[in-house]
């Protein structure tokens, strides 16, 4: 049951990240992804696990406005706050 | 590694291309008026030309697609209208042999500073939010600094050149300095970022068109513009900025053959 709902919360976030990125173009979604695996062999799901990577990774590719993103991402995710990851995931790329 | 030493050649071009037009122009003055009229004319060409190809080449990346997709439809937009009022500029001037301002060749001038402040806004929509009040005063501030010696031109014409030349001549620094405050807000938020250098060099080709338009409003009224003038220096290289920009655009986000495409996605990492 466990296994299930961590399968659901990555896929979550990986939409939420997806659909953030897609509002400011296709190029910037290809990019973040495929950044995401050139330096850590990780996909977009994988940042539910591993949040400070794409906090890396969008400050690279952003500078001083990645933080906008990062709210837009933290937007979408707000109904999910009771699940630890999720938190620990907005907290990580707010900060 | 190889992004960094791909990204320090076309500086070094870069630096290259500007020496080279300046140079070329100048040489081109020294053999007189005609000579250098001649040369900046058919040197304006190819450069605008440039910047359209590698416009609709960043275009065709973005295809429409979100904030940014739109923001380059409007720059490639800014081009093709720059890139008609140069050729309109050259036609008058060596095949019709008459002045070519004012003209039709000004229109496309105009047209494209509201393409362009499209462009900018479109561009910095998606991180809006992250301009502070500050940095935009600051901006504005800027803006209006690099406005002032065009406003008190305006009130000192010659009276030998026409009203209309004067608000002709007036509107593009004005121009510059409404398209120069977003863009100078875009090098603030971008600072740090991976896309900083295409904002500094827009950032930087605007400034330089503004530089450019304060010294052909001054020419004007003093009566002392010819085509090769310092001026078209000043915007030849603004030119050759913003292509580099968009280059490095489009060196940024081009196509990968790594496994992620956001029309396919990954395989998948989750394990459904």
């Amino acid at each position: 049951m466990d296994i299930d709902k961590k399968q659901i919360m990555k896929a979550l976030v990986a939409f939420s990240v997806e659909k953030v990125l897609l509002v400011i173009g296709k190029p910037i979604l290809d990019k973040v992804a495929n950044r995401l695996y050139m330096e850590y062999q990780c996909y977009i799901p994988d940042c539910y696990e591993h949040p400070d990577y794409l906090n890396n990774v969008l400050r690279s590719i952003f500078g001083n406005s990645y933080f906008t993103i990062a709210e837009a991402i933290k937007l979408e995710l707000n109904e999910h706050l009771e699940d630890k990851a999720v938190l620990k995931l907005i907290n990580t790329i707010g900060s | 590694m190889q992004v960094q030493r791909s990204t320090n050649e076309a500086q070094k071009f870069l630096l290259l291309s500007i020496i080279s037009v300046g140079f070329v122009i100048v040489l081109a003055t020294l053999l007189g008026k005609e000579a250098a009229k001649t040369v900046t004319d058919f040197t304006y060409i190819p450069v605008t030309g440039m910047l359209v190809v590698l416009s609709i080449v960043i275009s065709l990346r973005f295809r429409r697609s979100g904030n940014h997709g739109k923001a380059w439809l409007f720059f490639l937009g800014t081009t093709i209208s720059w890139f008609i009022a140069e050729t309109l500029w050259t036609v008058y001037e060596l095949v019709y042999d008459v002045n070519p301002f004012p003209s039709l060749a000004d229109i496309f001038f105009i047209i494209g500073y509201p393409l362009i402040f499209c462009f900018l806004m479109y561009y910095l929509k998606p991180v809006r939010k992250a301009a502070s009040r500050n940095i935009v005063i600051g901006s504005i501030l800027v803006s209006i600094a690099i406005l002032i010696p065009s406003i008190y031109m305006t009130y000192n014409f010659d009276p030998k050149v026409s009203l209309f030349e004067n608000i002709l001549a007036t509107s593009y620094p004005v121009a510059d300095s409404i398209i120069l405050i977003p863009a100078l807000v875009g090098v603030f938020l971008f600072f740090k970022g991976e896309v900083n250098l295409t904002w500094s060099l827009i950032c930087l080709g605007i400034i330089l068109q503004s530089v450019g338009d304060t010294s052909f409003q001054f020419a004007t009224f003093t009566n002392t513009y010819y085509t090769g003038h310092p001026s078209d220096i000043v915007f030849l290289w603004s030119y050759l900025l913003f292509s580099f920009g968009v280059y490095d655009h489009i060196k940024i986000f081009k196509k990968t053959k790594l496994p992620y495409n956001s029309k396919k996605g990954f395989e998948t990492s989750l394990d459904l």
